[in-house]
């Protein structure tokens, strides 16, 4: 059952760096780094994901040994990942823009000032 | 005194808040909060060493008193033991050196509140990475650090190149980032927690699996590439050449050490398995690389601050390299070189912030003979420049003799030609240091003063007091090194080694020996051949003295011995000159070498590899991806095929 899931997030993380690697345009590049985060936040979320298992949400009383839940520290990491992902997109983004004011271009092979 | 480390986080946190909501408004409010700011946790660091490193306690403190129930971690912790403090104050201090050289050099910029506010947060997440006792938690203070060093190398963002770095730097990070975080889920599918005391305990009970062995590669990729190491080095250069000095400092003091720091805690803590070979060839592997490829990077660059970060990419390899060697020698030689690392290249990152502040340039074929305008930054470089190269009596020489000596020893006890092989890689970059920091010498401080900076001022006290903090420890620890090693070291390197006292500080006493976690300890670190100064000074006054009498003795005769006699006549004069001993260029017919033409005969012997590497280095981010990639795979495979 979650092994579908472990292929997908390996399948996004494999095609962001496809893009990443391959893509001459710095878009492009910033979809490609999110796809790779997508696929970090999928593996997470399904690492802590038990079959048949409720939302992990109860107070003292109803908690006994018997519980079944999914487990809900991956969901908190996968919470901070995402926003963590958004920020680099975000910033990523902002730096686009001012390289194409910049550059006037964005293609990666004219973006190399610096090499060498 | 518990509650120091969490202080010292939220210090610089908090203060970053607060300049960006009253530093708008009041110069003087914003530097005095910035001083205290840097200055708080430095104290609150050096307030730890008494129970730390003499008593030798481990400082856990659970965050909001989520300590573990029924043997099971279920809060975050910091834990503070000596290694991790021995990075706290490597880390304060630089913070703090970084912090007042900003007041005056940064006068030239605007918006120095946004700057004041992620420099703040860069220093809180580096001062958090290393204390912090959790791995998720570890992961988030590796992307507040990625994110502000990306946002600063770019603060300049009218300078040739910021934007174009801190892209590259923020693409190819994420990349090393991400390593980070699956290694994280992939541990946590496993062993379901993410303190590090409860993971190394668990791991060494229940043993590995092809899972753990997969999180570990991605682990090493990960922090490897926040140190920078080789086939990342390109993003240090790009980023190091646009950012400004005192971000430079962090970035080639702070923030490789937080890989440092990470691999150390992954090889030795979490996994325990340092004394596989296969775990050795890998780490010392990476370093070895590095260290050699930066430094022949180093011969081709024309931009001081680029040169400079190359160097110090190279002296992270050294430092990985011993770390790698899995023996005590070899991580105290680490650690001691790791200190050394910030303390030079921060004061050699200053100099060059200096010159560029005085003079508005970086480029090498542009300055020159500054030595005789700003003779006081021309003293502190030398010094910094020394003991990167290694020379006595200064610190590198100290720790990179320690290198030579683990690995050296290392090869001997094991008889494998390998580790032998690494000491001479070691020896040759040395040199090849050295000589490059000859190249950067003649070209800014030496040869000829161009017209365009005739007027050239010294820089004023302000810049010069934090750099003479560094060069002052610069000496201090190489003519130390005794003391350095029985009182910082030692209690660093047992920490290492002692991992069922980690353990046991945070999940109770007996947690660790129910695991399988066998208590380790060592006596002291056995250096066969301690470096002692005064020896050395001998040797010194006795070749001053050989070559005084050898100056003496000769006669105004002998001089002219060995010459060519062309012909007996007066016109013959000019010709001898050719004959004199040949510094930099000629007076008489005013040419001037330029530095880049200081090793022609050496370049040009190397052509073929230092094209191939130019062109490597190619500037397009696709290829730096590449790059990773292939390393990420390469790591991957090594390790779940052998390990």
């Amino acid at each position: 059952m979650m092994i579908v899931n472990y292929i997908g997030a390996f399948a996004l993380i494999v095609l962001g760096i496809y893009c990443m690697v391959v893509k001459h345009n710095l878009i492009k590049t910033v979809i490609g780094i999110g796809l790779v985060d997508y696929g970090a936040n999928l593996l997470i979320v399904s690492v802590g994901f038990n079959d048949g298992g409720t939302a992990p949400i109860f107070n003292l009383e109803e908690l006994t040994q018997s519980s079944f839940f999914v487990d809900p520290v991956p969901q908190a990491l996968t919470l901070t990942s995402i926003v963590i992902g958004a920020c680099t997109t975000a910033m990523s983004l902002c730096l686009v823009i001012m390289i194409h004011e910049q550059y006037g271009t964005l293609d990666t092979r004219k973006i190399r000032r610096l090499n060498g | 005194m518990e509650n120091f480390p969490i202080l010292a986080i939220m210090t610089l946190f908090v203060c970053a808040f607060i300049v960006s909501l009253v530093g708008r408004r009041n110069v003087v409010v914003r530097n005095v909060v910035v001083t205290i700011a840097v200055t708080v946790p430095l104290v609150m660091m050096l307030c730890l060493i008494p129970t730390v490193f003499i008593d030798g306690e481990t400082i856990v403190y659970w965050l909001g008193n989520w300590a573990p129930e029924a043997d099971w971690a279920i809060g975050i912790c910091l834990e503070v033991d000596a290694l991790s403090l021995f990075f706290g104050l490597i880390v304060t201090v630089a913070v703090f050196v970084s912090g007042l050289y900003s007041f005056t050099y940064m006068n030239h910029d605007d918006s120095l509140v946004n700057y004041y506010t992620l420099f703040l947060m860069l220093s809180g997440s580096v001062l958090g990475l290393v204390l912090s006792g959790d791995l998720f938690n570890i992961f988030v203070m590796i992307e507040i650090m990625t994110f502000t060093a990306v946002a600063l190398t770019a603060f300049r963002n009218t300078y040739e190149g910021a934007l174009e770095g801190a892209f590259k730097y923020l693409a190819v990070g994420s990349l090393g980032s991400t390593c980070v975080l699956l290694g994280v889920a992939m541990l946590y599918s496993q062993l379901h927690t993410l303190n590090l005391a409860q993971v190394s305990a668990l791991l060494s009970s229940q043993g590995t699996n092809p899972v753990t062995i997969a999180a570990f590669a991605f682990l090493f990729i990960g922090f490897g590439s926040k140190a920078f190491l080789f086939p990342f080095q390109p993003l240090a250069a790009d980023a190091h050449a646009v950012a400004p000095a005192s971000i430079s400092l962090m970035i080639s003091g702070v923030l490789t050490k937080c890989g440092v720091y990470g691999i150390i805690r992954l090889v030795y803590v979490l996994y325990q398995n340092y004394d596989q070979p296969i775990v050795q060839y890998l780490v010392t592997g990476f370093g070895a690389i590095s260290m050699f490829v930066c430094v022949t990077m180093a011969f081709n660059q024309h931009n001081f601050k680029r040169l400079l970060a190359f160097h110090s990419i190279s002296q992270v390899g050294y430092v990985i390299t011993a770390v790698g060697l899995g023996s005590i020698l070899g991580v105290g030689a680490g650690l001691y070189h790791a200190m050394n690392h910030t303390i030079f290249k921060g004061l050699l990152f200053l100099t060059a912030g200096a010159v560029q502040h005085q003079t508005g340039s970086l480029d090498l074929d542009r300055l020159g003979g500054l030595g005789k305008r700003m003779p006081k930054t021309c003293l502190l470089f030398l010094i910094g420049a020394a003991s990167i190269s290694g020379l006595p009596p200064f610190n590198g020489f100290a720790s990179k003799w320690m290198i030579y000596q683990a690995a050296f020893l290392h090869g001997v006890t094991t008889g494998n030609f390998y580790f032998i092989f690494i000491c001479v890689v070691a020896l040759i970059t040395s040199v090849l240091t050295l000589a490059s920091f000859i190249k950067v010498a003649q070209s800014v401080f030496f040869g000829q003063l161009p017209e365009e900076y005739k007027d050239v001022e010294e820089v004023p006290l302000t810049m010069r007091l934090p750099m003479w903090v560094l060069a002052i420890l610069c000496i201090l620890t190489g003519l130390f090194p005794d003391f350095i090693q029985e009182k910082i070291l030692t209690p660093a390197v047992n920490a290492v080694f002692n991992v069922m006292g980690y353990i046991d500080a945070a999940m109770g006493t007996g947690y660790a020996a129910a695991s399988g976690v066998t208590a380790a300890g060592i006596e002291g670190i056995a250096v066969t051949g301690t470096w002692s100064p005064t020896s050395w000074l001998m040797l010194l006054f006795c070749i001053t003295c050989a070559v005084a009498i050898v100056f003496l003795l000769a006669s105004p005769d002998d001089k002219q011995k060995g010459l060519p006699v062309s012909s007996a006549d007066e016109t013959a004069q000019p010709l001898d000159a050719k004959y004199e001993p040949f510094f930099s260029g000629e007076e008489a017919v005013y040419s001037q070498v330029g530095g880049s033409d200081l090793f022609w005969g050496f370049k040009h012997n190397w052509r073929r590899y230092f094209h191939f590497m130019h062109d490597w280095h190619s500037g397009i981010v696709n290829d730096y991806a590449l790059y990773g990639v292939v390393a990420i795979a390469f790591v991957l495979l090594f390790c779940i095929v052998l390990l």
